[in-house]
C-alpha cells in the first residue's frame, strides 16, 4: 500500500473512532476534554489530510488560494463560529450540529494545513500573536465570568478550562521567546 | 534583483530609496504636526487652569484625553520614522510594510479623534477599568469602545511593522541575541566595534514593544468585553497592571528608538565613529528587562499590589535610565569633546536631547520612591517629569533628525537666525514648562483637574506663558520642516 493511502486510512479510522458514541460521550463529558482534546484532534486530522491530498487536488485548489489567504480566512471563520459557547452546547444536544462540527472542524484544519505554509511570514506572525492573545483573553474570561457559558458544563469545569488556557498561553509565550531570542527550539511554534 | 548587500550596509534600488525617503518624511511631517496640535491642546488646558480661557469641564477632559494619547501616538510614529530610516541601512526592510503601518496608524487616529470629539469620550488615555463603562452620561459605551478599538488598530499596525523588523534582523543575524550583541558580550564571538548601534537599539525596541503590544492586545479586548457585557468584571488591579505595562513600555521605547539619531548623526557632525563595545551591549541588554520591569512605579499607591512588585519597581526605577543613558551620554560627550563640531541646529538639538534625557529622569527617580510617591503621585510633579523628558529629551532628537533630513545633513551650513530664535524659544519654553509643573507638584497642586483653586492659578498662568514659548519654537521648527523637508535630497 502507498504511504499516502495508508495515512489516509489511518486518518479516516481516527475520525471514525472520535465519532463513535462512547468516545464521543467520553470526550464531551467535560469542557476540558471537549475543547482541548476532541476539537484539536479534529483539527490535526484535517491538517494532516491537507498535507497528503493528491497533487492534482492541490493544483486545483491553488488558483483559489493565492498566498493562502482564502484558506486562512475560511479557517478563521470556522474557528470563530466554533468558539461560540452556545454552538458547543448545541453540538452536544443536537446531532445535526454535531455532524456539522465533525465536518467543518477538519475542513478548518485542512485549510490551515494547506494555507499556512503559503502565508506571508508577517501575516503568520500577526495570526500567531492573535491566537496567543485569544488563549489569554479566553482563559481570563473563563476564569472570571460569574455565569456558566455552556449549559452542559459546570462552573468549576469552566474555571479549570480557563486555567489550562492561561497555562498553554504562558508555555507558548516562553517557547516563542526562547526560540526568537536564543534560537532554542522546544516545540515548533 | 535590485537589492544587494555590500559590507555592513544594504543597498537598495534608486526607486526603493526614493520611496523610502518619501515615507520617512511623511512620518516626520505627520508626527511633528500632531505634536504641534497637542502642544496647542496643552496650552489651552494650562490657559483654562489659569482662568485665561473658558473651557467647560467636559471639553477639558476630552482635550486632556487627546493630548495624552496624541503625544504618545506622535512620539511612536515619528520615532519609528527615525528608527526605520537608519535600520533599513543594515537590514532589508520592506517599504510596503512601513507604509501599511502608516496608513493603519492614520485609521486608528481617525477612530480615536472621532471617539473623543464626536463621541465625547474623556476618560483619559489610560482607559482604566471601570471608568470607560461608567461615564454617568458624559460619553456613550460606543465612544469608549471606538477609542479602545482605535488603540487596538494602531497596535496591529505596529505589530506588523515589528514583525518585519524581526524578520529582517533574524534573516541577517540569525537570532535577536546576536543582533543585540550578546554573543560578543559573552565572548562567543570577537567584539565587532562596527556592529551597528541602530541594530542593537532596534532589537531592544522590537522586543519590548512586541511584549507591550501583546499585553495591550489582551487588555484592550477585555475592556471591550466589559463595555458590552458589564456582568464581566475583570480584576481591576490586573487590568491596571497590563494597561501600565503596555503604556509605559510603548512611550519609553520611543526614546530608545529615537536615540539612534544620536548614534548615527553625532559621528557625522564630529567626524568620529560611534563604536559599539561590551559596556554598550551590556547596557542595552539590561534595559530590555528594566523597561519592562519598572512599570509598577505607576502603581505604588495601589495598596493591594504585592510588596515585592513595588520594591522591584522602586529599585529598577532607580537604575532604569542609567545603563543606556550613561553609555550614550558619556559617548556623546567624548565624541563631541574637542572635535571641532559645527553647531548646526541639528547638532545642538541632538546634544540638548542628552541633557533633557539625563535631567528628565531625575524627577521620575524621586517619584519612584514609595515615600515620595505617596505625596507626589497625583500632583503635577508627574507631568513635570514627562514633559521634561519628552520636550527636552525626545523631541530634540526627532526635530534634530528632521533638520538633518531637511538639508543640514549635507550642507553643514550655519543655522539661520530664525532657527536659532526657534531653538532658544523652544529651549527656554520647554524648560520653564517642566519646571513650573515640578514646582506645582512640589506645592501639592493636583493633576488632571480642570478647575484650579485661586492659590494655584499663578502657577497655571506661568505655565501658560512657558507653553506659549514652546508652541512658538515648535511653530518655527514645523515651518522649516514643511518648507525644506519635502524637496530635500537624501543626505549622503
Amino acid at each position: 500500500m502507498y504511504p499516502k493511502a495508508k495515512q489516509a486510512w489511518l486518518l479516516l479510522a481516527a475520525l471514525v473512532i472520535l465519532a463513535l458514541p462512547p468516545m464521543q460521550r467520553f470526550l464531551e463529558q467535560s469542557m476540558v476534554m471537549h475543547m482541548l482534546v476532541q476539537i484539536p484532534a479534529l483539527v490535526i486530522i484535517g491538517w494532516i489530510t491537507g498535507k497528503i491530498l493528491p497533487e492534482n487536488w492541490k493544483d486545483n485548489i491553488a488558483p483559489w488560494n493565492r498566498w493562502g489567504i482564502t484558506g486562512i480566512a475560511l479557517a478563521i471563520i470556522i474557528m470563530t463560529y466554533w468558539m461560540l459557547p452556545r454552538v458547543q452546547d448545541a453540538a452536544i444536544s443536537e446531532w445535526p450540529v454535531e455532524l456539522t462540527k465533525f465536518i467543518t472542524v477538519p475542513i478548518m484544519g485542512m485549510a490551515l494545513g494547506i494555507s499556512w505554509p503559503q502565508l506571508n511570514p508577517i501575516a503568520q506572525g500577526v495570526l500567531k500573536l492573535e491566537f496567543w492573545a485569544t488563549f489569554m483573553r479566553l482563559g481570563w474570561l473563563y476564569l472570571d465570568l460569574p455565569d456558566r457559558l455552556c449549559a452542559n458544563y459546570l462552573l468549576s469545569d469552566q474555571r479549570v478550562f480557563g486555567q489550562l488556557l492561561l497555562l498553554a498561553g504562558s508555555i507558548w509565550a516562553v517557547a516563542w521567546t526562547l526560540r526568537i531570542m536564543f534560537g532554542i527550539r522546544i516545540v515548533n511554534t | 534583483m535590485s537589492t544587494t548587500e555590500v559590507s555592513s550596509k544594504i543597498e537598495y534600488s534608486d526607486s526603493e530609496d526614493r520611496n523610502a525617503l518619501i515615507a520617512v518624511k511623511s512620518h516626520l511631517i505627520a508626527g511633528l504636526l500632531v505634536f504641534l496640535l497637542m502642544m496647542l491642546a496643552g496650552l489651552a488646558m494650562r490657559a483654562a487652569q489659569g482662568t485665561w480661557l473658558e473651557i467647560g469641564a467636559d471639553l477639558f477632559y476630552q482635550i486632556m484625553t487627546v493630548h495624552g494619547v496624541g503625544v504618545v501616538g506622535a512620539a511612536m510614529i515619528t520615532s519609528t520614522g527615525v528608527q526605520w530610516y537608519f535600520l533599513r541601512q543594515y537590514v532589508k526592510l520592506s517599504n510596503g510594510v512601513f507604509w501599511t503601518n502608516f496608513f493603519i496608524f492614520l485609521t486608528g487616529v481617525v477612530l480615536i479623534l472621532g471617539s473623543i470629539f464626536v463621541g465625547k469620550y474623556g476618560g483619559a488615555w489610560t482607559f482604566l477599568f471601570p471608568l470607560p463603562a461608567i461615564s454617568m452620561g458624559a460619553w456613550s459605551t460606543g465612544a469608549a469602545a471606538v477609542f479602545q478599538l482605535g488603540l487596538l488598530v494602531i497596535g496591529v499596525g505596529f505589530l506588523i511593522l515589528y514583525l518585519d523588523f524581526g524578520r529582517a534582523i533574524l534573516a541577517r543575524y540569525g537570532s535577536l541575541s546576536r543582533a543585540l550583541g550578546l554573543t560578543q558580550l559573552f565572548g562567543k564571538e570577537p567584539v565587532d566595534y562596527k556592529h551597528p548601534a541602530a541594530v542593537v537599539a532596534s532589537t531592544m525596541v522590537l522586543i519590548v514593544n512586541f511584549m507591550g503590544i501583546a499585553a495591550g492586545a489582551v487588555v484592550l479586548v477585555m475592556g471591550l468585553i466589559n463595555l458590552f457585557y458589564p456582568e464581566f468584571k475583570p480584576d481591576a488591579l490586573l487590568m491596571k497592571n497590563l494597561i501600565y505595562f503596555f503604556g509605559h513600555v510603548v512611550i519609553n521605547a520611543t526614546m530608545y528608538a529615537s536615540v539612534i539619531a544620536v548614534y548615527e548623526l553625532l559621528p557625522r557632525y564630529t567626524g568620529r565613529p560611534w563604536k559599539t563595545n561590551k559596556p554598550f551591549y551590556a547596557a542595552w541588554f539590561a534595559i530590555v528587562f528594566m523597561v519592562m520591569g519598572v512599570y509598577p512605579h505607576h502603581l505604588l499607591m495601589d495598596f493591594p499590589m504585592p510588596a515585592w512588585g513595588l520594591i522591584v519597581a522602586q529599585v529598577l526605577s532607580f537604575g532604569s535610565g542609567i545603563p543606556v543613558l550613561v553609555v550614550t551620554g558619556y559617548g556623546a560627550l567624548m565624541i563631541v569633546y574637542r572635535s571641532g563640531i559645527k553647531w548646526s541646529t541639528s547638532a545642538k538639538l541632538l546634544f540638548l536631547s542628552m541633557f533633557g534625557w539625563a535631567a528628565g529622569v531625575i524627577p521620575a527617580i524621586l517619584d519612584a520612591m514609595v515615600t515620595v510617591n505617596r505625596t507626589f503621585h497625583n500632583t503635577l510633579w508627574v507631568p513635570g517629569h514627562f514633559h521634561f523628558y519628552l520636550l527636552l529629551g525626545l523631541l530634540p532628537m526627532l526635530i534634530g533628525f528632521a533638520y538633518f533630513l531637511a538639508g543640514e545633513g549635507d550642507s553643514k551650513e550655519r543655522p539661520k537666525a530664525v532657527d536659532s530664535f526657534g531653538f532658544y524659544a523652544y529651549l527656554i519654553g520647554a524648560f520653564m514648562t517642566s519646571m513650573v509643573f515640578l514646582a506645582s507638584g512640589a506645592n501639592s497642586i493636583p493633576r488632571r483637574w480642570a478647575a484650579h483653586l485661586p492659590e494655584w492659578i499663578g502657577f497655571a498662568q506661568a505655565g501658560t506663558i512657558a507653553a506659549s514659548l514652546v508652541v512658538l519654537g515648535m511653530l518655527l521648527f514645523i515651518m522649516r520642516a514643511l518648507i525644506s523637508l519635502p524637496g530635500a535630497n537624501n543626505p549622503r
